[in-house]
């Protein structure tokens, strides 16, 4: 070799990094332990075919399923939920995203404050809320639709808020520069900019609310949920898996058509 | 040696890269092939080694048909061909080392190789090949620490690893700095002189063709346009080949000695 | 200026739509509220009841909540998120090799991408409803639903990324006449690991807010713990779950959302390099499921 010389010594193996390992081990260990914890049965993966259960979910009972006040009537009221949850969740999600923003914010103050709520909110999962609404306003869609109206706003402000803090400031500086105050500043500097992000994420956010508003019956809010939940307790599983079908097909319909329409927007 | 007998390429779409090639190669051979864009010279050697079906023809390289062969005896003829790549083909996420290490995946078996536990003696031909161009001292560096010109040579140490017979390089100094290029240039020539690897590269650069070159293959949309000895060639060649004038872009124009000993000009 | 330049007449088309999207918008409210039983005094009533509820819920009554265990049924809600995201990461990760146009043939990607999409579409709740009459209520019940419902995210996102990759180093394996799982553990692999695992704890960090869900039905975890409070109308009791809960989400959520980062950008060969689609991207940063 004529220029192999000149610092090409052949290397020792380096050393597998302490701290790598140590990691590797908490994982392994955490896990070992988390497994116990939650009382880990492979064994479940081979017998749940053998399951006696199973004959309950076949065949599925057709006619019971597709009486309309069985299912449809429910359904309407879920997508109802759904529906006006994402009007008052996104309305609201507006200012308070052009609050949470460091471009748009009016001040300091207002921009932590709503941070920090907007954070705990978003940490609360979404039944909970729901099941708070129907303690405090009673069982039923009503409590449902607050819930999901919360949730809404939760999401909405974490999707949109990210979308201001990316925009182009520009215009709203120009806005600024030209003597405006601050809510005719964004309204005419930002927020045309931003506006097709924000109905594209509020056609995301009624997607997630469709598949939120199916199992908010299960802790009392309205809809289809209920229907599940209380099939479950006569373990009726042929009418739930009857349902769970309807369920997705019409599920599948509304998304396709929000995702064609979300794709022309943006 | 490679025989290539009629051989035609024709793309889905309808494109014709190669029509009707002869071609013979020898032993340990140092071809370089020239041609503009889209004369087919990347497809020339991807049906060598299979990478690019046949639409028709024959192409036989150390006895074996490559042409229909099944994916068992297609994998047994790259094993003894190397290649080396434009744009490098490395996982710049892992170590130079692991890089290389996949020259040696035809003869380990799968679930060794799979599990990272490679044979000591596969680890090392991966070094010996790191030594052969100079930059065993990277062998646990991550690849996307390397300039460019040292990724090269990791490309060549890969190929290099599995001990070929063939070594194919695909315009593998375009991405280069001249200096770099040079260096690895003159790291196939060594390849080629020392060990007898037969060699074939495609090149753009004039120049460099005429100063690495021995035998020079000319291909001008798709067809062999030209196909004799480095010393034969003058410019009129090259006007025949490109169907145009020669331009400084076709040069790699370095001014410098060719003579000058070769400096790594990564300084790393 | 020349007089002969006129002042255009303001576009047609924008008010039009502007007007068509509030007449929609308007009536799929009025459409929405005819069906949720919703009256005046109800609407009025609400906010004062949520107040009524909120005044009652501080201080909340952390002390006797600890005592019940509600801090250990809170890591329980941990611990089946965590498994279950284990099992959604081990069990999608070679799926995911199957499902991705570049690197598998069409008559395995597509039924694997089906799969993907039907678990995706059933959600955890669902799940844990069809699986507690077969494992029994519990922890392990809510478990089996996220690691199922993990598998459809998961393998989604990994197929994504795997298709995002450099195809080169693939071709560098095939030349050397490396086999399918040499290319795929080799060329494919040390690519996409470090995206692949950041989404294994962003899914976590999704899956701890699912599993307190689950309890809620009985499948483990801290959900029982606020029912059961609410249920009996204790709401400093409440409280003082939610107060955990929140918590430790939101402690989840930071040290996640860090080492994400890290891995990220620890992870990344060329700063230009074109790694993962965009779709994932926001997947990875938003809220997205």
């Amino acid at each position: 070799m004529t220029h192999a010389a000149g610092g090409s010594v052949r290397p020792d193996r380096p050393p597998r990094r302490p701290r790598t390992l140590g990691i590797a081990a908490a994982v392994i260990a955490f896990s070992l332990f988390a497994a116990r914890e939650v009382g880990f049965d492979p064994s479940t993966f081979w017998e749940v075919w053998s399951n006696p259960l199973w004959e309950k979910f076949w065949p599925i009972p057709w006619d019971w399923v597709t009486d309309g006040s069985n299912v449809m009537g429910p359904l309407i009221e879920t997508f109802q939920i759904a529906t006006i949850s994402t009007i008052l969740g996104c309305s609201l999600a507006l200012p308070v995203s052009f609050a949470m923003s460091s471009l748009t914010t009016p001040n300091r103050p207002t921009y932590l404050v709503s941070r920090a709520v907007m954070n705990v909110v978003r940490a609360v999962p979404d039944l909970f809320w729901a099941k708070l609404m129907v303690t405090a306003v009673g069982i039923g869609a009503f409590a449902g639709s607050w819930a999901l109206t919360i949730f809404s706003l939760a999401v909405m402000v974490k999707l949109f808020s990210e979308t201001v803090d990316g925009a182009d400031p520009g215009p709203l500086e120009a806005a600024r520069a030209a003597g405006g105050r601050h809510t005719p500043s964004v309204r005419t500097g930002m927020l045309p900019t931003v506006f097709p992000d924000y109905v594209a994420h509020a056609l995301y956010v009624f997607e997630l609310n469709i598949r939120a508003s199916i199992v908010l019956g299960l802790v009392g809010a309205g809809g289809i949920g209920r229907v599940i939940e209380a099939q479950r307790q006569f373990f009726r599983f042929d009418r739930i898996l009857g349902m769970l079908v309807i369920i997705f097909v019409v599920v599948f319909v509304i998304e396709q058509a929000s995702v064609a329409l979300r794709k022309r927007l943006v | 040696m490679i025989r290539l007998e009629d051989l035609s390429v024709t793309y889905p779409g309808g494109v014709e890269a190669l029509r009707g090639i002869d071609l013979t190669i020898d032993d340990g051979e140092f071809v370089v092939v020239v041609g503009l864009s889209g004369a087919g010279k990347s497809t020339l050697l991807r049906v060598l080694n299979g990478l690019v079906p046949a639409t028709s023809g024959s192409v036989i390289v150390e006895g074996t048909q490559v042409v229909g062969a099944s994916p068992a005896t297609l994998r047994q003829i790259r094993s003894g061909i190397g290649m080396i790549f434009q744009t490098f083909n490395l996982v710049n996420r892992t170590t130079v080392l692991n890089n290389v290490l996949m020259g040696r995946l035809s003869v380990v078996p799968a679930w060794r190789s799979t599990l990272g536990l490679w044979p000591a003696k596969d680890r090392e031909a991966a070094m010996v090949a790191l030594e052969r161009v100079g930059i065993v001292e990277k062998a646990y560096v991550r690849a996307s620490n390397l300039s460019g010109g040292q990724q090269q040579r990791v490309g060549i140490a890969r190929a290099l690893a599995q001990e070929p017979g063939l070594m194919l390089a695909d315009e593998p100094v375009t991405a280069l700095d001249p200096v770099t290029s040079r260096h690895v240039m003159g790291d196939l020539q060594r390849i080629n002189r020392e060990l007898g690897i037969t060699t074939v590269v495609n090149l753009h650069f004039l120049d460099l063709a005429r100063e690495y070159g021995r035998r020079l293959v000319g291909l001008r949309d798709g067809e062999v346009v030209f196909d004799g000895d480095i010393g034969d060639v003058n410019d009129e060649t090259f006007r025949d080949i490109y169907g145009r004038s020669i331009t400084a872009e076709d040069m790699l124009a370095m001014g410098d000695n060719p003579a000058s000993p070769p400096v790594d000009s990564e300084g790393v | 200026m020349t007089a002969t330049t006129q002042r255009p007449t303001p576009p047609r088309g924008a008010r039009e739509r502007r007007g068509a999207l509030a007449v929609v918008l308007v009536v799929a409210m009025v459409w929405s509220l005819s069906g949720l039983e919703v009256t005046l005094d109800r609407l009025l009533g609400a906010p004062g009841d949520a107040w009524a509820i909120l005044r009652q819920m501080v201080p909340p009554a952390f002390a006797r909540v600890y005592e019940r265990g509600a801090v250990g049924k809170v890591f329980e809600s941990v611990y089946i998120a965590w498994i279950g995201t284990v099992i959604g990461a081990v069990l999608s990760l070679p799926l995911a090799f199957m499902a991705a146009h570049n690197v598998a043939p069409v008559w395995i990607r597509v039924p694997i991408r089906q799969f993907f999409n039907a678990i995706r579409a059933v959600p955890e709740l669902i799940l844990a409803v069809i699986l507690i009459p077969i494992t029994g209520l519990g922890p392990w019940a809510g478990t089996l639903a996220i690691g199922i419902h993990s598998i459809g995210t998961l393998g989604k996102w990994a197929t994504e990324s795997i298709e995002s990759i450099d195809s080169g180093p693939i071709e560098a394996v095939e030349s050397t006449g490396g086999r399918w799982v040499s290319s795929m553990r080799w060329a494919v692999f040390p690519q996409v690991m470090s995206t692949i695992s950041s989404y294994w704890l962003f899914r976590f960090e999704i899956n701890v807010r699912a599993s307190a869900v689950l309890g809620m039905i009985g499948a483990g975890g801290v959900g029982s713990e606020l029912v059961s409070h609410l249920v009996f109308r204790d709401f400093p009791a409440a409280s003082a779950v939610l107060v955990f809960t929140i918590a430790v989400v939101l402690t989840i959520d930071t040290a996640s959302a860090a080492v994400r980062r890290r891995i990220i950008r620890g992870g990344v060969g060329r700063p230009d390099e074109p790694s993962r689609s965009g779709e994932a991207l926001a997947d990875l940063t938003g809220i997205r499921l």
